[in-house]
């Protein structure tokens, strides 16, 4: 068969270019300037993704175009995931350009390698989103997680970073390969890679005689263990709460999000579409993970004493009630709102706990730890923090009208819609735990006196950042309406 | 029906008045004090726009006010009043402003964060007595949560902290179950209908099998139970009144208690009346316990407020007698004790705060005879103890009547245990004034020719140790000033408001007539 080559359509690559050519100039200006202006190439990674941002209106997402012989996809699901992933960048650089440029963290890294890095993990979470086959899935994710296994790794000289490092790395690669192997599995039994062809074979296996194969119950699961280490879905969590809080604050307020939505696009690309003829088999599964994952994360969550760990652990907890929007997936069609529940959640989730996370590397630019004490009277000190902490602690906790309520409402009512009152009652019970959790830091900020003194330092970027991402939390609530049909229009691409 | 958005602006106005203070940092207190007056006036104002408007003969919801929000979902920004929701909008903008009025000299630190906190409050409160779509009304009921929750973790007194997550996550609790049962509800009605929608007239339509009515009770119900409070959800409420600064108290028991029996009858009676009628009488025997409890509670406390805040879990018990004993005249009687209870116990944590603003505490045992140097305090304190013990032409009776009477024509138990406890709340009420107003100050010299010297005495004993020997840094009540302008100020309107609905009723139950009699006919009850 004569080899026929056809010109890749370059207009529905040029979201994740501009991203790629930001990369490029931020390492090639690395060389040029000199040390004191480094914070340039902060305005140049956010300019970069602003207009990789804006670059998402040059394409028409509704046609479900393809190109690359169909492993690139430009759907309503693939310009959701750029929008999260690209959102959350920017509120990720703004948070943390002044952590690195001030050489906060001892031995940390140049400015340019720190933004290239992130630039690399946000450009394989938008590859991952257009992914139309294993492969595709496979590259995005692990451009996405290599990167951020570095950044952990960022304050060189203190151990706990290093370690962080390390147990998120070991554990991330052993995902991988349980990943990859679960995609051979697939690939074996199915005769491609392509998400269409596996669903379609999958389709005809099971229509055939109605019995599911071992082996494809083997190749499931495998995908389903080495999918719920990337989001930290118990009982493959063990690496967050070492990672969150080993890593530079900032990172862990990254690391909550977009590796997240990795993590949870890839599994929404490779269960909802390829595996959907296998939807019996794993709604089961994913319904059980979701459950032990948000009791586990919220009650262990109420044992912490440092805000960062226990982040990581609410972070778990998120997940479970994440799992659930995708549990309650029915079938392809216009009104299904979980994976839509699940996508907005992702979103929400960004503005919510990025913030938190923010609020938590502002105080410690003032020579405040992480524990629930340095909180203490914040709000005698500087209001404006302390309702901003207070706003993302409400949103995480689910208070109205906060976007975090609208979120856990989308998921409870894809729930109810798909039947399945107990994960419904399961999510609402463990909102009123973590309450307690959230609570205490509010209360010890509006109820308590400060203990240490204050030192004076200017941060306009986080405090933008900090500011843009409260009114997030309460327009993207209050306007909700709008970025939900966004959210849901992908199922019709391939209904 | 007029142009102008009266129940956005009513609901509104305090928003826009914390919105001011907010971007304001540098407004004086002074300044401050006044953008909170103005917008809470203001919020009455519109409030009575919306009553003289109100026409009393039409039946269903009047001033409706509709805008698309999240039409996906069928959720839109929905408000209008009926006869029942009318009445409590009057009571909180009422009762807002005087909380200001009530605020104004006590409070003196984060005078700014008070207001802001207090404004989103009234604008909460508000708002969930006017919403007709349930989303939005889960909205308005959680919003209030965070400033109460403030106003008694900052400006609380003693144990306030431990107080403000109490309220916070009791309340919440409750709530999050109501979220599971709003959802539901959408599902039922839109496999049934095959529409989206969260419109609570809508919804009240249809009819929902009796199995799912008895779960959606439920899930609604704890929300309304823990906030009444009904016995035994009523644990959060002797504490966080007891700390709340005053005006807290004043909306606390004024306002947010109604929120649970408004939410009885406008969403469990009419939802579902085929579960309210199967779980009725467990009801009634939970509010007549809640009747009983709360009055034998009031009469052992030794703190004044806390004294009140039980004399509250007994009233509302009233409250709910009347809405479960699903006739007519429960009903009017439900609405009435809370109008009156929301007027009275406000006004009687008013009263206890006057005197706590001049002694810094509320412990019985250092009060007495205070009638002699605070003869307008004494006057004010004695009507509203009137009203409170259900004095005929005062209130308090009028409410109590009425729902005792529905109690009765349920089953005659239910009233006749229920009129019983009126004899204790007699004596607990009695009692107090006469610790308070009456007998003398301790550490004043015995009056040998006062034929009730010895039962005075008896009643300032401490049960172990001399009163004197264990209060000698307490102040002096003797030395108290009588009540200030500012103070008659907040106490005026609401002794002629119990007076007025004392007498004459008949105003107020009119108003009510339409929705009650179709509340009532759902369970084979009509006029009264």
């Amino acid at each position: 068969m004569p080899l026929q080559l056809t010109t890749p359509q370059w207009g529905l690559l040029v979201p994740p270019l501009v991203v790629l050519a930001t990369i490029i100039v931020l390492l090639a200006a690395d060389l040029f300037l000199p040390r004191t202006r480094q914070s340039i190439l902060t305005g140049v990674a956010i300019v970069g993704l602003t207009l990789a941002l804006l670059s998402l209106a040059t394409i028409d997402w509704t046609a479900g175009q393809r190109t690359f012989g169909g492993m690139y996809r430009a759907d309503p699901f693939a310009f959701f995931v750029m929008l999260i992933a690209l959102a959350a960048g920017i509120l990720a650089v703004l948070i943390s350009a002044g952590y690195v440029e001030s050489g906060f963290e001892p031995g940390g890294m140049a400015l340019a390698e720190y933004l290239s890095l992130l630039l690399f993990s946000i450009l394989g979470t938008m590859i991952l989103g257009t992914a139309g086959d294993l492969l595709m899935v496979l590259l995005g994710l692990e451009m996405s997680s290599l990167a951020v296994y570095t950044l952990t790794a960022f304050a060189r000289r203190r151990s706990t970073s290093l370690e962080a490092a390390l147990k998120y790395f070991l554990l991330g690669a052993f995902a991988t390969a349980l990943l990859v192997y679960g995609m051979a599995w697939t690939y074996g039994l199915t005769g491609s890679i392509m998400l269409d062809d596996i669903a379609a074979a999958l389709q005809r296996a099971v229509g055939n005689g109605g019995r599911v194969e071992a082996s494809v119950l083997l190749a499931l699961l495998l995908l389903a263990v080495g999918l719920g280490f990337k989001v930290a879905a118990v009982p493959f969590h063990m690496w967050t709460p070492d990672a969150y809080q080993g890593a530079p604050t900032p990172i862990s307020g990254y690391m909550s999000s977009v590796p997240k939505l990795a993590g949870f696009a890839a599994m929404a690309r490779i269960f909802v579409e390829g595996l959907a003829p296998l939807r019996q088999e794993w709604l089961t599964l994913i319904a059980i993970l979701a459950l032990i994952t948000m009791v586990y994360g919220n009650v262990v969550a109420i044992a912490q004493r440092d805000i960062k760990r226990m982040l990581g652990y609410s972070s778990i907890g998120h997940t479970g009630y994440m799992l659930a929007g995708l549990a309650a997936f029915t079938r392809v069609q216009p009104g299904d709102h979980s994976v839509g529940s699940l996508l907005f959640y992702l979103l929400a989730y960004a503005f919510m706990n990025i913030g938190a996370f923010g609020a938590v590397a502002w105080l410690q630019e003032r020579g405040y730890g992480t524990t629930l004490d340095d909180f203490a009277g914040l709000a005698g000190r500087s209001p404006l923090a302390a309702i901003a902490m207070s706003v993302f602690m409400l949103s995480l906790m689910g208070l109205p009208p906060l976007v975090g309520f609208y979120a856990k409402y989308y998921v409870i009512v894809a729930l109810i819609e798909a039947n399945l009152l107990w994960l419904a009652v399961a999510i609402v019970i463990m909102s009123a735990v973590s309450a307690f959790f959230y609570l205490r830091v509010v209360a010890v900020m509006w109820f308590s006196e400060p203990s240490q003194t204050w030192q004076a330092v200017r941060t306009p970027l986080l405090g933008l950042g900090l500011a843009l991402m409260v009114l997030g939390n309460i327009a993207l609530g209050i306007f909700s309406g709008p970025v939900l049909d966004l959210a849901q229009r992908w199922v019709q691409a391939f209904a | 029906m007029t142009q102008l958005p009266v129940l956005t602006l009513t609901v509104f106005t305090p928003l826009i008045g914390a919105l001011i203070l907010f971007f304001w940092p540098n407004a004086s207190p002074r300044i401050t004090r006044w953008i909170a007056l103005i917008a809470t006036a203001l919020s009455l104002l519109f409030s009575l726009v919306m009553v003289f408007g109100f026409n009393r003969t039409a039946s269903g919801m009047q001033f409706v006010e509709e805008v698309n929000w999240l039409p996906a979902l069928g959720i839109a920004y929905r408000l209008g009043v009926d006869g029942i929701s009318a009445p409590l909008v009057l009571l909180t903008t009422v009762l807002s402003l005087i909380g200001v009025i009530a605020s104004w000299d006590p409070i003196q630190r984060r005078v700014r964060a008070y207001y802001i906190a207090y404004l989103l409050l009234a604008t909460g409160m508000l708002g969930v007595f006017v919403s007709l779509d349930l989303f939005l009304f889960y909205i308005f009921w959680e919003v209030m949560l965070i400033p109460m929750a403030l106003l008694i973790g900052i400006w609380g007194s003693g144990n306030r902290v431990y107080a403000a997550v109490k309220f916070f996550l009791y309340t919440l609790a409750g709530s999050l179950l109501m979220l599971v049962g709003i959802v539901s509800l959408y599902q039922a009605y839109y496999q049934q209908t095959g529409i989206r929608t969260l419109d609570i007239l809508t919804l009240t339509h249809a009819h929902y099998d009796s199995s799912f009515q008895f779960w959606a009770f439920l899930a609604f119900f704890f929300a309304f139970a823990i906030k009444v409070p009904m016995w035994p959800f009523h644990t959060w409420l002797p504490d966080a009144h007891t700390e709340a600064p005053t005006a807290g108290s004043l909306l606390l028991a004024g306002v947010l208690l109604k929120m649970g029996g408004y939410g009885f009858l406008r969403f469990n009676l009419p939802l579902f009346p085929d579960a309210t009628k199967r779980l009725a009488p467990v009801l009634l025997v939970l509010s007549v316990i809640a009747i009983l409890y709360g009055a034998l509670m009031a009469l052992v406390q030794e703190d004044f407020k806390r004294l009140i805040a039980y004399s509250s879990v007994s009233h509302m018990g009233f409250a709910t007698l009347g809405i479960f004993a699903l006739n007519a005249q429960g009903l009017y009687g439900s609405m009435i004790v809370m109008l009156s209870h929301g007027v009275v116990t406000g006004a009687l944590f008013l009263i206890v705060g006057i005197v706590y603003e001049r002694a810094h505490t509320r412990e019985l045992r250092v009060f007495g005879g205070l009638a002699r140097n605070m003869p307008i305090y004494a006057s004010f304190f004695g009507l509203f103890t009137f009203a409170s013990l259900g004095l005929p032409g005062l209130s308090g009776f009028v409410g109590e009547f009425l729902a005792i009477l529905g109690g009765f024509r349920y089953n005659r138990w239910f009233g006749a245990i229920a009129l019983l406890v009126v004899i204790l709340s007699a004596w607990y009420m009695l009692r107090v004034y006469q610790r308070v107003a009456l007998i003398r100050a301790p550490g004043e010299p015995p009056d040998p020719d006062d034929p009730e010297r010895r039962t005075a005495e008896l009643a300032t004993q401490p049960i172990a140790g001399g009163a004197d020997t264990q209060h000698h840094d307490a102040p002096d009540p003797r030395t108290f000033p009588d009540v200030t302008w500012k103070e008659a100020l907040t106490l005026i309107p609401l002794a002629l408001a119990t007076i007025w609905i004392g007498i004459y009723p008949g105003y107020f139950l009119h108003w009510m007539q339409q929705a009650i009699t179709q509340l009532a006919a759902l369970f084979g009850n009509i006029g009264v």
